[in-house]
């Protein structure tokens, strides 16, 4: 075992699943077939249970409470059921070519997410964007997959879907840059590491410029992601599900899958960007890395930012279950009346901030 | 000064300003069902068909309509309910009895995947052998097991001329009595 941080997590899961010799390509592609089975799909899982039964509990309902105790093993039960529904046979296959393409880029962001301070396999100079390429390619993957189902909601759908990722990634983008001035870079890395442990030394909290960036990047990504309450172009009331309207059993799985996974992200980028990231409390991280127990340092980290995405997202479920969905042009107007001016505001005034602080 | 650039951007930010009292309002509101404290805020779901809260059939309300049960015999046959039936889920097949009196209802089938439970029939059923039970369990595995029959089956030719003498003597014996 080498005294040195490893700067990824490849060498050690090489050294633990015993492949020293394989190269470094082959090594990461089950890592992160692992970081998908072993993290998102439970996330997912488990956080579709909790929105089930925290809707029940607003509405003075029971919510599912056949499968298993409490009704915890109600995603299995979905899951199951959706894999065995048959599909309708005429599927065409441009369909089939925009679902993999929007499956494809959603992916290709698990390389991206950081998971901890020595689980990160990109950390470039502008990380902290990536996700936002991946949100644009994904908003017209799905725009395609409308039009080529060639029926009104898939087109109407498409269309609304890449109007709120356009209407939601400007004030997301410029919140963006609210974070990397205070953090001086976006590399992952750096975000991380301008925040402490405690809630005070979070960049949210450092500036109220900072905390209506970090809102506004919240409700941004809500927005591109098409994540309830923000999801008029995905409703089933308005639009007949709109792109999903034409999906059923394993694809619609699929496409609820990758839905889940952009909201994942997405919570899991503001709270590295915003809300203390990995850092543990206590100086746990640093006493840690010093006596070379890097596995243990990985668990503790991913577990403590796993355990406020989580938060994250709840607090995310629960104004979606208090608030009626929006109407697709009043989702885009909040976007550009609202979202847009305040964070040009908070970018202002976090840069007047940073630049004061500097003199 | 009205119209100015500056009071369009308070009223901006007093409408922003309403948009999230309303949503915290909506928090507070909410959030306390999660712990469930006081009878207001207990579940409203009946577990059916658990045992432990589901409603039992005398606990439905007086005049709930459930399935339908004629009593055939105090039914005449009058077809009153066949009639006004706005499904016509009820067939009836009546003829007159061995007591002259009396009605035979050899058919009377009510097709419950027809009946809507709206009450009519038993509104318009003078006799009052038509009533609604508190039953409302009524799912069964074969169509055919969803028309009811209360009828007191046909009759053949040799019964009916059987009975044409039983009436002849019993109005023969009112005539004396």
């Amino acid at each position: 075992m080498s005294t040195q941080a490893p700067n990824n997590w490849i060498p050690l899961l090489s050294e633990t699943l015993g492949l020293a010799d394989a190269p470094e390509w082959f090594v990461a592609a089950i890592g992160l077939v692992l970081i998908y089975v072993l993290i998102i799909f439970p996330s997912g899982a488990f956080i579709s249970y909790l929105d089930r039964k925290l809707g029940a509990d607003f509405q003075a309902r029971v919510g599912p409470n056949r499968a298993g105790p409490f009704g915890f093993f109600q995603p299995l039960a979905d899951l199951l059921k959706l894999l065995q529904k048959e599909a309708r046979s005429d599927w065409n296959w441009q369909e089939g070519l925009w679902l993999s393409v929007h499956t494809v880029a959603l992916y290709s962001t698990v390389a991206v997410m950081p998971l901890g301070s020595l689980a990160l396999l990109v950390n470039t100079d502008m990380s902290a964007f990536l996700p936002f390429w991946a949100a644009l390619v994904l908003a017209l993957g799905t725009m395609l997959l409308g039009f080529s189902q060639g029926s009104v909601p898939g087109w109407f759908g498409g269309v609304r879907i890449v109007a709120q990722t356009l209407a939601g990634a400007f004030p997301a983008l410029i919140a963006v840059l609210c974070a990397g001035i205070r953090a001086g870079d976006f590399r992952w890395s750096a975000l991380a590491q301008s925040q402490g442990a405690s809630p005070l030394s979070w960049a949210a909290f450092s500036n109220p410029f900072q905390l209506i960036a970090m809102a506004v990047f919240v409700a941004g990504g809500l927005m591109i992601l098409n994540v309830p309450p923000m999801d008029a172009g995905l409703s089933r009331s308005d639009i007949h599900g709109g792109v999903s309207s034409h999906l059923y059993g394993r694809r619609l799985t699929l496409f609820r899958l990758s839905r889940f996974y952009g909201f994942f992200l997405w919570s899991v980028i503001s709270v590295v960007i915003f809300l203390g990231a990995w850092v543990l409390p206590f100086g746990i991280s640093g006493a840690l890395k010093d006596s070379g127990h890097f596995h243990l340092l990985h668990g503790a980290e991913l577990v403590w930012l796993l355990m406020k995405t989580y938060a994250l997202m709840l607090v995310v479920i629960i104004l979606a279950r208090l608030n009626p969905r929006g109407r697709v042009d009043q989702i885009t107007d909040f976007a550009w009346k609202v979202l847009s001016p305040f964070a040009l505001f908070a970018l202002v005034g976090a840069a007047f901030w940073a630049s004061w602080r500097a003199l | 000064m009205n119209g100015s650039v500056f009071s369009s951007i308070h009223r901006y930010l007093q409408d922003v300003l309403r948009g999230m009292k309303s949503t915290w309002g909506s928090f507070v509101t909410a959030v306390p069902y999660l712990f469930r404290s006081g009878e207001l805020r207990r579940e409203v779901t009946e577990e059916y068909p658990d045992p432990i809260s589901s409603r039992t059939a005398d606990d439905l309300p007086a005049r709930s309509r459930g399935l339908l049960e004629n009593d055939i015999d105090r039914c005449t046959g009058c077809q009153e309910c066949e009639r006004i039936c706005p499904t016509q889920a009820i067939r009836v097949e009546s003829e007159i009895g061995p007591d002259p009196g009396k009605a035979w209802v050899s058919v009377f089938n009510i097709d419950f995947s027809r009946c809507v439970f709206c009450g009519l029939c038993v509104e318009s059923c003078f006799p009052g052998s038509l009533r609604h039970s508190r039953k409302y369990e009524g799912a069964v595995h074969n169509l055919s097991e969803m028309v009811t029959q209360f009828g007191k089956g046909e009759v053949t030719e040799t019964q009916r001329a059987k009975w044409a003498v039983l009436r002849q003597q019993a109005e023969s014996e009112e005539v004396f009595s």
